[in-house]
């Protein structure tokens, strides 16, 4: 009961903190009679007739921890090198090895972080910009082609093109040495990332995601990824370098 | 005309990272007026948007109003301004007592507490003097300002929403903008305390408002007034005016300063 009374004391205590902005009304969310947004109203379309994807947005937290956490054991095709050093990462035993350690989360992680995102379609160009780390992707949509031998990039480089009302995105050049989840799972220069980006309802979206990598994995595999709409708030600042403590404590080289 | 082994040295390695970039990098920029050999024309007329405002997007870069070293220029070419942000100012920026103090001990230990030596965000005004590339991209209600260094993003709304009363303080603050005539107005507030203008550590304190009066001249050039009112650190409110470049035909790149950080353990105080 004590402990009930101070968590009850703990939520009042943080709700006038960012009471500022991030309670703000956004505008052309369908809502219920008392006001509340409502998420299950069918997705809105723009001009083109496609859905439209802008919002703020948050991934279920687990795909971060473990990508596969959908998966039956023996479902990722790993190749025999990458099982190896997926299993020495396990528990924990290389943390520090992660470059996101260092404040540096890469692809396909930085999606999946269990922060707010903001996605904003523009002519010729689609941002997605994350609370998390403070960071942006951009994915072209004016019809380049993928470069084809890029300088190895942290995000990567992304085309986005509509197939249908998918959105589908597709990533290479990400850099070898970050990793696709927490859990340690690697890939190499050879990724493609391909994300079907499926908004589902007013409320609710779908990230189909297939790592193709025939360096790391036998054959390309798929998960999918859950999404749901974050309504009337804002995006805060997140700055991992700020007071980073964890670095030193890691395990690992 | 004689070129020295070290310029030598420099052109080989301008080709070489030329060579690298090779890629998007040099991705044509859509929309810019062009002359006949199909060089962007950089004094034509600014840009607008469907609005009728003008339109600020595009990849924008420092002025370069600082000689080179002797041994030639880098490529983080800076600016005189990411050094001290009231250069242009007759007799400097009007400090309190303890901010002209802080600067003078800032200076004297090498600036050895910069945020930026300890791969922290530049924040605001700073931003616009780091020598590296950020993108504007003016879309309706929303300007973002998509920053090379540490891929960091600033929002600009444009919307109508008031400022915050009581934000949360950050490094960036938060801004909302609205058209005067053709000049974009930019409010920001919500500074953190312990903020440096520039790497002589002018500091900005959570008391400080900045005011950014953003024009585009023409196709090549951005002009910002930036006004710093900041009664804590400051005297007076005092006003610099920065110049932008766009940078035509390029993208931004990766630049992380955690990624490879070597620099912090040998950095040392005069």
């Amino acid at each position: 009961m004590r402990e009930r009374i101070i968590l009850t004391w703990l939520l009042i205590a943080a709700i006038p903190a960012p009471a500022q902005w991030f309670k703000l009304t956004t505008p052309g969310i369908p809502r219920t009679a008392d006001g509340r947004p409502n998420l299950s109203a069918p997705a809105p379309r723009g001009p083109d007739g496609k859905p439209v994807l802008s919002g703020i947005w948050q991934m279920n937290g687990k795909y971060l921890q473990d990508i596969a956490s959908d998966l039956k054991p023996g479902e990722v095709p790993y190749q025999p090198w990458a099982e190896q050093l997926f299993n020495s990462r396990r528990n924990g035993a290389a943390g520090k090895n992660d470059p996101a350690a260092r404040c540096i989360p890469g692809m396909p992680k930085l999606d999946a972080l269990p922060y707010p995102f903001k996605i904003i379609e523009s002519p010729g160009m689609v941002m997605m910009l994350f609370e998390g780390f403070t960071t942006f992707r951009q994915i072209f949509t004016d019809g380049r082609e993928l470069p084809k031998d890029p300088n190895p990039a942290w995000f990567g480089y992304s085309t986005g093109k509509w197939e249908g009302d998918d959105w589908v995105v597709n990533t290479i050049g990400i850099r070898a040495e970050t990793w696709l989840d927490n859990a340690g799972r690697p890939h190499s220069d050879a990724l493609r990332l391909i994300e079907r980006f499926q908004r589902r309802d007013f409320g609710h979206m779908d990230i189909l995601l297939t790592i193709d990598d025939p360096k790391a994995y036998t054959k390309p595999w798929r998960v999918k990824e859950d999404l749901r709409l974050i309504p009337d708030t804002e995006l805060l600042e997140y700055v991992c370098n700020e007071n980073n403590k964890d670095y030193e404590h890691l395990t690992g080289k | 005309m004689s070129i020295s082994p070290a310029n030598k040295a420099i052109t080989g390695w301008m080709f070489t990272a030329a060579m690298a970039h090779a890629q998007w990098v040099h991705y044509p920029t859509a929309g810019i007026p062009r002359n006949a050999g199909g060089q962007p024309n950089l004094s034509a007329p600014a840009p607008r948007a469907s609005d009728g405002k003008p339109d600020l997007s595009g990849i924008w870069e420092v002025e370069h109003n600082r000689p080179c070293p002797p041994e030639g220029c880098t490529d983080m070419w800076i600016p005189e301004e990411f050094l001290n942000i009231g250069w242009s100012l007759k007799g400097g920026l009007p400090y309190q007592p303890w901010a002209a103090a802080i600067v003078k001990q800032r200076v004297a230990e090498n600036r050895i507490h910069d945020p930026n030596s300890k791969c922290l965000p530049t924040g605001m005004v700073r931003m616009y003097t780091t020598p590296l590339f950020r993108k504007i991209v003016q879309t309706p209600g929303l300007i973002l300002i998509l920053n090379e260094r540490e891929a960091m993003y600033r929002q600009i709304f444009t919307d109508g929403r008031p400022l915050p009363v009581d934000p949360q303080p950050s490094w960036i603050g938060y801004s909302t903008g609205k058209w005067e005539g053709d000049t974009l107005v930019v409010q920001t507030s919500g500074f953190r305390d312990d903020l440096w203008l520039d790497a002589n550590g002018s500091p900005l304190t959570e008391s400080g408002k900045i005011a950014e009066r953003i024009k585009r001249v023409n196709v090549g050039k951005l002009e910002i007034e930036i006004t710093v009112d900041d009664p804590k650190a400051y005297t007076s409110p005092w006003m610099v005016k920065l110049t932008q470049l766009l940078a035509p035909d390029t993208e931004l790149l990766d630049y992380y300063c955690a990624e490879n950080e070597k620099d912090g353990p040998h950095l040392v105080a005069k």
